[in-house]
């Protein structure tokens, strides 16, 4: 035999042997394997929400694991990354159904990437609780394996304009968004509040996603001399806008939503961020009583990270979704219409769901930048 | 409003225009689009990020032999990014058909930008805001120094290449290549050097604008150079491509046009009458600005 014939050989019985070892490890009995997805944006610029979000999944996990809750089941978390895309989210999506394994979902992070990725879970009747899409589109869509965990967009959007029109006594607002299904949403929000409190327009802009320069924007803006600028969108942009505007010396607060609320604001943005304002969903967790055990515990696994503002959201999506195994033994169908009626206590206060899926604990405050970092405002 | 607005869009301009050198002497010389160019601006700009952040405390000290050697960090590590891209990615290519380099300038983009991606980070960074900035209102115009260190920057940087192509031998001999490579090396040029030359200033040139880049807006990201790698080239394409006075034109008009779009139009339609420029100018000059009739090489 010569000699390349005998390393094809090998090499194809390296191949076999590594097949059977595949096929055979599929087959080992044990424990039954249940997994609960985390889906967000684990990379990109607001990788910081989703690194966080991850956390606090994995500390969820960690606590059920030590706990010993589940005896018949080997419980894992399954994290995805969706890029905070919406194309990308859907083939996650896809990949996630085609696993009978997984029980339930956390997230997407992006209301962008909820709405296309929950039609995907709904046709295999697969539990998603998103701890931060705000976009009220999400739940109207009709689909019952829909639920949402944080206050939606015209609840936030309605409080941040009568907040600036009450308590900061704004008048004349320039508003701008970032095009996406959350930003334009929140805006469009806004806006409806504040016409209806007799406040004056001045303009209404999209940008891009990604871009940096809003200078030419923020020229025009300034001609219009609003109070403030309004923004629908995430904390990468709204930096730069909020410096680039001081730069330009359009010295105004600016206002956003629970998009911007990370420590990643302030340091993009500089101390031009300095007095902005951000509506957020919830109640701190400062306040909270029955969080503070979480917080600690938090602090205490990861010493080196900041919690980021939906950690506790996802924390208590995942407790939701094992309760609802543990209570029904781990059925898709069974666990949707167990979540439609639990009323769940734990470390967002009380927590249940209305006939659309969204929760009715719809608390929203306000919190702005003070030495680089956001406090709340009582 | 119009001449803050015509400030905000000449510093545009004056990164676009840096940017869009690059790609047009590439043009001029081997007939491809270096789509890599994009990402040769991105390098430039975490080169300078680097450079900023790691040097030692006493070079800061004196901020202009500071810059300078910040510039020149940058500027000579993506001019020999580009010089290494052409070897290794384009000169293999050079005797197949015109697809072939195109798609492996494409395949670079993509490698250097998930190599940063990877390696370094995902998320944008924030730039480092070592130059001190100072605001000037000139009659209730807003400008900053660094907006005129850039324009200064962006404009002197320009007329050296000029010079550089117009009145010496070595700017001569790229004159002669980008005409005709084999009558060129019949006259004793060394065609492959000459190459190598204009990689390695159209990169340094694209890697001073990601510098610039990056200290103007704040933050850098792996993909930064795709947003301005497209309207650099269109730059290059609406001044005439292979035409040097057309990039700079190119370069200018488009950051202008594209700050006023967003002042007196809207920022939503920012893009498309951008683009819609571009098709106006190929409609009725296709060759670009200051692009000349050539007849098909055979």
């Amino acid at each position: 035999m010569k000699a390349h014939t005998v390393f094809r050989l090998t090499l194809t019985f390296i191949f076999l042997l590594c097949i059977f070892v595949v096929i055979s490890g599929c087959g080992q009995k044990g424990p039954r394997v249940v997994k609960v997805a985390l889906v967000a944006p684990l990379t990109g610029d607001i990788a910081a929400h989703g690194q966080g979000m991850k956390r606090a999944a994995q500390l969820a996990i960690e606590e059920a694991l030590q706990s010993n809750r589940f005896k018949d089941f080997k419980l894992e978390l399954a994290a995805f990354d969706d890029r905070g895309d919406p194309k990308e989210a859907v083939t996650i999506a896809n990949q996630i159904i085609s696993d009978p394994a997984i029980l339930g979902i956390v997230g997407h992070l992006n209301s962008g990437c909820s709405i296309p990725a929950s039609q995907v879970y709904a046709k295999r009747n697969v539990l998603m609780i998103t701890p931060a899409s705000t976009n009220p589109k999400l739940t109207q869509q009709g689909l019952r394996n829909v639920f949402r965990l944080c206050t939606t967009d015209d609840v936030q959007g309605k409080f941040a304009a009568d907040y600036a029109v009450d308590k900061l006594k704004i008048e004349r607002a320039a508003l701008v968004h970032d095009k996406t299904a959350y930003g334009q949403g929140l805006t469009e929000e806004f806006q409806k509040e504040f016409l209806a409190r007799n406040g004056q327009v001045l303009s209404f802009d999209g940008i891009d996603v990604g871009e940096k320069d809003f200078k030419a924007l923020l020229t025009r803006i300034k001609g219009e001399n609003p109070q403030l600028i309004y923004f629908g969108g995430m904390h990468p942009e709204c930096g730069l806008l909020s410096k680039q505007a001081k730069e330009l010396g359009l010295s105004v607060p600016v206002f956003s939503g629970d998009g911007i609320v990370t420590p990643e604001y302030a340091k993009i943005g500089g101390p031009a961020t300095e007095g902005d304002y951000a509506s957020m969903i919830g109640s701190p967790p400062e306040k909270l009583p029955a969080a503070s055990k979480f917080v600690a515990n938090y602090h205490q696994r990861y010493p080196k990270n900041d919690m980021q503002p939906y950690d506790p959201y996802t924390y208590e999506a995942i407790n939701i979704i094992l309760d609802a195994i543990e209570k029904t033994g781990g059925d898709r169908n069974k666990m949707i219409d167990y979540i439609a009626k639990v009323t769940y206590s734990g470390i967002l206060g009380e927590s249940s769901f209305d006939e659309r899926g969204d929760t009715r604990n719809k608390t929203i405050t306000i919190y702005t930048v003070k030495n680089g970092l956001f406090k709340y405002v009582d | 409003m119009f001449f803050q607005q015509l400030v905000n869009g000449i510093t545009l301009g004056s990164i676009y225009a840096l940017f869009a050198l690059g790609y047009t002497m590439v043009y001029g010389i081997l007939l491809m689009i270096n789509f890599a160019h994009s990402e040769i601006f991105m390098v430039g700009a975490y080169l300078g990020f680097w450079a900023l952040s790691l040097l030692p405390v006493w070079v800061q000290g004196w901020t202009p032999g500071y810059f300078t050697l910040v510039f020149a960090i940058a500027m000579m590590g993506a001019g020999l990014l580009a010089v290494t891209i052409e070897r290794a990615a384009y000169r293999p290519l050079r005797r197949a058909s015109r697809l072939a380099p195109l798609i492996s300038a494409i395949g670079v983009s993509i490698f250097l930008q998930n190599l940063i991606q990877v390696t370094v980070s995902a998320q944008s960074q924030p730039y480092p805001d070592t130059f001190k900035i100072s605001h000037y209102e000139f009659f209730g115009v807003q400008v900053n120094s660094l907006q005129i260190f850039i324009f200064a920057l962006a404009i002197s940087a320009m007329v050296l290449l000029q010079v550089f192509i117009t009145k010496t031998r070595l700017g001569k001999a790229m004159r002669a290549t980008a005409q005709n490579h084999t009558v060129s090396q019949l006259m004793g040029i060394n065609v492959n050097f000459i190459i190598t030359v204009t990689f390695l200033i159209g990169g340094a040139l694209g890697g001073l604008a990601g510098v610039l880049n990056g200290m103007y807006y704040g933050s850098i990201k792996f993909n930064m150079g795709f947003f301005p790698g497209l309207k650099a080239f269109t730059a290059a394409v609406v001044g005439g491509i292979g035409n040097i006075k057309g990039a700079m034109v190119g370069g200018f008009l488009l950051g202008i046009i594209e700050a006023l779009t967003v002042g007196y139009i809207s920022s939503a339609y920012k893009d498309v009458i951008l683009f819609a420029v571009l098709i106006l100018v190929l409609i009725f000059r296709p060759s670009g600005i200051f692009g000349e009739e050539v007849t098909e090489k055979i």
